[in-house]
C-alpha cells in the first residue's frame, strides 16, 4: 500500500499570528505585545504605530520600541515629537527616555531641531545623558536658543544635574532674556542649586 | 466674602521650577498649594483631598494634562467639577480646542508671570482680582 501522507491538521485561526492593524483593541494589543518578541518586530511596531489611535494599544507599541532599545527603535518614536496630540508626544518622551543610549545619537540633532517644540521636549531627554555630555549639550542650546520656553526647559534639566561650568552659559542666556520673570527664577535657583556645597558629580 | 487661605491649588507640573514658581506667586498670596508631578500623582491626590482649583500642564510624563483632565471629568463629583486652569508652551489653535475639549476652564500659554497668574487664580476661585 503506497504511503499516503495524511492531510494536515487545518491550522486553528487562534493559533495564527493576530493582525496588528486588525480585531479589537484588546486582540491589538495582544498582537503588539506578541510583535515585540519577533525579529521582524520593530518594522511590525512601526507600521502599527502609523495607524493606531487607542492609548493603550499605543502605549504598548511604545514599550515594546522601548525594550528594544535601538537606534533604530529611537529613530522611529523620535518623529512622534512633532505630533498635535499630546497623548502621542508623551508616549514618544516616555519611550525615549526609557532607551537613554538608545536615544543618545539622536540628541544632538534634536537639539537643534527647527521646531521649538521638540527641542523642548529633547531638553529633558538629554537628563538621561551622563552628566558631562549632558552640561555640553544644553549649554551649547543655551548660547544659541531664542525661544524661552526651550531655555526653561534646559534650565530646568541644569538645575538638577548642572556642573559649575555651566554658570556662564546659564547668565549669558539670563542676561538675553532680561526682564523675564520665570528665567530670572529658574536662574537664580538653578545657580544657587549649583553653588550649593557636596554635589557629588557623577 | 471668601479668603484665598481657604482655596486649595494643585499644581499638576513635572517641571519642577514651574512647580516653585507657581508656589512662590501662590503661597505670598495667601493660597494653601499642593503639588504633583503628573495626571497620575494628582488623581491620587484629589482622591484624597479634593482641591479648588488646578493649575494643569500639558506635556508630563506617564500621564499627559488633556488625559487628565478628561478622566478628571469622569470622577465622581465634586472632584469632577473642580475648575482647571491649563498652562502650557503649546501656543497652537489645536491644543487650545484640545484642552477645551478635554474640559480645561481657561487656558494660559507659558510663560506666565505671577502676578498674572495670582490674578487667573483668584478670578477662578470667585475671589477678587
Amino acid at each position: 500500500m503506497p504511503l499516503v501522507r495524511k492531510p494536515s491538521p487545518q491550522t486553528p485561526a487562534a493559533a495564527a499570528p493576530p493582525a496588528l492593524g486588525e480585531g479589537t483593541r484588546e486582540q491589538r494589543w495582544a498582537a503588539v505585545r506578541a510583535a515585540a518578541e519577533r525579529p521582524d518586530g520593530l518594522a511590525l511596531l512601526a507600521d502599527a504605530l502609523s495607524r493606531e489611535s487607542d492609548p493603550r494599544v499605543r502605549e504598548a507599541i511604545f514599550t515594546g520600541l522601548a525594550r528594544l532599545a535601538t537606534p533604530e527603535s529611537a529613530a522611529v518614536v523620535v518623529p512622534y515629537l512633532r505630533s498635535d496630540d499630546a497623548n502621542l508626544r508623551t508616549g514618544a518622551v516616555d519611550a525615549l527616555r526609557a532607551m537613554p543610549q538608545a536615544c543618545r545619537a539622536h540628541l544632538p540633532a534634536l537639539l537643534t531641531d527647527g521646531d521649538a517644540d521638540v527641542r523642548l521636549l529633547s531638553c529633558e531627554l538629554a537628563r538621561g545623558l551622563p552628566d558631562e555630555e549632558a552640561n555640553r549639550l544644553l549649554c551649547d542650546l543655551l548660547e544659541r536658543e531664542t525661544e524661552r520656553n526651550v531655555c526653561a526647559a534646559a534650565i530646568e534639566v541644569l538645575a538638577e544635574i548642572g556642573r559649575p561650568e555651566a554658570v556662564p552659559s546659564l547668565l549669558r542666556c539670563g542676561a538675553r532674556f532680561a526682564g523675564d520673570p520665570f528665567i530670572a527664577f529658574s536662574l537664580r535657583v538653578a545657580t544657587e542649586r549649583i553653588a550649593a556645597p557636596a554635589r557629588d558629580w557623577r | 466674602m471668601a479668603e484665598a487661605s481657604s482655596k486649595r491649588i494643585l499644581i499638576i507640573d513635572d517641571a519642577s521650577l514651574v512647580r516653585r514658581y507657581y508656589r512662590d506667586a501662590l503661597e505670598r498670596a495667601g493660597f494653601e498649594v499642593d503639588e504633583a508631578l503628573n495626571g497620575v500623582e494628582a488623581l491620587e491626590k484629589l482622591l484624597g483631598e479634593p482641591a479648588d482649583l488646578l493649575i494643569v500642564d500639558v506635556n508630563m510624563p506617564q500621564m499627559d494634562g488633556f488625559t487628565f483632565l478628561r478622566s478628571l471629568r469622569q470622577q465622581a463629583p465634586p472632584i469632577a467639577s473642580i475648575p482647571a486652569l491649563v498652562i502650557s508652551t503649546e501656543a497652537g489653535p489645536h491644543d487650545r480646542r484640545a484642552a477645551r475639549s478635554a474640559g480645561a476652564n481657561f487656558y494660559l500659554v507659558k510663560p506666565v508671570a505671577q502676578d498674572v497668574l495670582v490674578q487667573h487664580v483668584s478670578i477662578m476661585c470667585g475671589l477678587p482680582a
